[in-house]
């Protein structure tokens, strides 16, 4: 355990290092979805006002807001472009250099990544949970944050952050076929944020679609730590949507490796 | 103007060229727009199954004022995409060199480098939710509101363009400028929904500091009421033009700021 953090923790300094060299990018994109969260409040506003105030569809606007900030705060956690760095190392060849050396190729990956998302946690989760207890408290007038929740984010967070790195993984393996990365990116981004419920509840969605996606690895991705967070699940189904999780971060591992082997046997590298 | 037409043509063809080499990705990147459009309309309808009216407005008013702001925006996609390039990597990396050296205006030369199909995504939806939206919204079709509209729309485009142009040239100062361009154009999301939803402050920034109202909302607003072409129309028009001659100005300034990065 030891050795091994000793041989990952660098890869971990790497990623933070990353994450602070192109802070203003990275200051770019979080604006950017601040800006949308903003568009939906309005919009989801507008539509509590035409539905004559109160619930719609079982949330309330106060439900609302904690949705939509907090599924965009995790989507920036679960951000993953392993998938499109992978495709650029191919392609430079640089990946030479990381098969080279004496470390698993995935985790390499994965301890660069964790150092960003835990940087993101620091800067990003803990201001927006601190920001929206505060709106939650000044719109009830009671203090509603239950830790226990909390908990049960962080936990289904770290567990969607694994689903949303094994499928960024297998998404790819498309750039070795295809060279519009940014087109790619946005079919990406659009698909999983529909899918995984982040964009549109999909508690609002018609039955037969809900029942699907629910059980689809991307809900897993996202709505499920939001609806975690929310308290939106009774005891027993706490713990059936985390066993989901866990069998869909167990399915997509090995099919990740079952790729991934398939394809660095046809690895050809010109020039370089 | 005849020598840059034939040099427009020239790039445009290379361009062309080079989506027929690759046409997979050209696929995925208009396919890709496409989807996202999907997501956004998808939206609406749920919204729809629930309430009558959206701020007054009818489901095929909302459609009609979302497919309207996606016009001049595919439209600014298609011609001038090149301009995020040199925000976000062709000054950093002092690629920009080659656009002074060379014999034609060097803002030209940026635009008229890449012409990015995958616009047809948003330019598609957008005509498609007009034809679809336009029988039931309650237009008031006349030679007018329709010929003013048409004229609007280049010029809605212009303040996009312009917003890029503005954004773009501060990486002279900055090296690279792609965060800013991002912050700025992602403020055309208020674009697709009428305006009145949004608070005062929000409605005095999308209307006079970011205008992006006026690329979708205001000229939708002309062809659904009828009245007061001269704000939507002629506001449209004027706003363009200003942001058009800041942001040449910027540009301008930003050049003689350049400095080559070594690479």
């Amino acid at each position: 355990m030891n050795k091994m953090m000793r041989r990952y923790v660098p890869f971990m300094k790497a990623g933070i290092q990353t994450l602070i060299t192109y802070r203003l990018n990275f200051l770019g994109f979080v604006i950017g979805g601040l800006i949308y969260c903003f568009v939906m409040f309005y919009l989801w506003r507008s539509v509590f006002e035409s539905n004559g105030g109160g619930m719609f569809l079982g949330f309330s606007m106060t439900d609302m807001v904690i949705f939509l900030f907090l599924s965009n705060t995790t989507g920036q956690l679960i951000f993953s472009s392993v998938g499109e760095q992978i495709g650029e190392e191919i392609r430079d060849g640089s990946i030479t250099m990381r098969l080279l050396k004496p470390v698993n190729t995935d985790l390499s990956y994965l301890f660069a990544e964790l150092g960003e998302v835990l940087m993101k946690v620091i800067v990003l989760l803990i201001p927006m949970v601190l920001g929206l207890e505060i709106y939650r408290f000044c719109v009830t007038g009671t203090l509603v944050f239950n830790p226990v929740n909390f908990l049960w984010y962080l936990l289904s967070a770290a567990l969607a952050y694994l689903i949303s790195f094994r499928v960024n993984l297998c998404f790819g393996f498309i750039a070795f076929y295809v060279k519009n990365l940014w087109g790619i990116g946005i079919l990406k981004n659009s698909v999983i944020g529909f899918l995984s419920g982040s964009l549109i509840p999909l508690a609002f969605m018609p039955e037969g679609l809900r029942v699907c996606l629910e059980y689809l690895p991307f809900a897993s991705m996202n709505y499920t730590p939001v609806m975690l967070y929310m308290g939106k699940y009774a005891a027993w189904e706490i713990l059936f949507r985390i066993g989901l999780q866990i069998v869909w971060a167990l399915l997509l591992f090995g099919l990740s490796k079952l790729i991934w082997f398939g394809a660095i046997k046809k690895l050809c590298i010109q020039g370089g | 103007m005849r020598r840059i037409w034939k040099i427009y043509r020239l790039l445009a063809a290379q361009n062309l060229k080079r989506l027929m080499e690759y046409r997979a990705d050209f696929l995925t990147g208009a396919v890709s727009f496409l989807i996202d459009q999907a997501v956004g309309i998808a939206f609406i309808f749920i919204i729809f199954t629930q309430i009558p009216q959206l701020a007054g407005f009818t489901f095929e008013q909302v459609l009609f004022i979302y497919g309207f702001s996606q016009i001049p925006k595919g439209l600014d996609h298609l011609l001038s995409d090149n301009l995020w390039c040199v925000g976000y990597f062709i000054v950093r990396k002092g690629d920009f060199d080659k656009y002074l050296i060379r014999p034609i205006n060097p803002l030209f030369h940026v635009i008229a480098e890449t012409f990015q199909i995958d616009a047809m995504g948003e330019l598609i939806v957008g005509i498609g939710l007009l034809i679809y939206a336009s029988p039931n919204a309650g237009l008031h079709i006349s030679v007018w509101t329709v010929l003013l509209s048409i004229i609007a729309v280049p010029f809605a485009a212009l303040i996009y363009t312009s917003l890029k142009i503005m954004t773009a040239a501060l990486a002279f100062w900055i090296k690279s400028s792609g965060f800013i361009i991002q912050m700025v154009y992602g403020m055309n999301e208020f674009a697709k929904y009428p305006t009145t939803i949004y608070s005062l402050p929000v409605r005095i920034l999308v209307t006079y500091i970011i205008p992006f109202a006026f690329t979708g909302y205001y000229l939708s607003l002309y062809l659904l009421t009828g009245s007061d072409p001269w704000f939507s129309i002629g506001g449209v028009i004027l706003v363009s033009c200003v942001l058009f001659a800041i942001s040449l100005f910027v540009w301008k300034k930003g050049i003689s700021a350049y400095e080559s990065a070594g690479a």
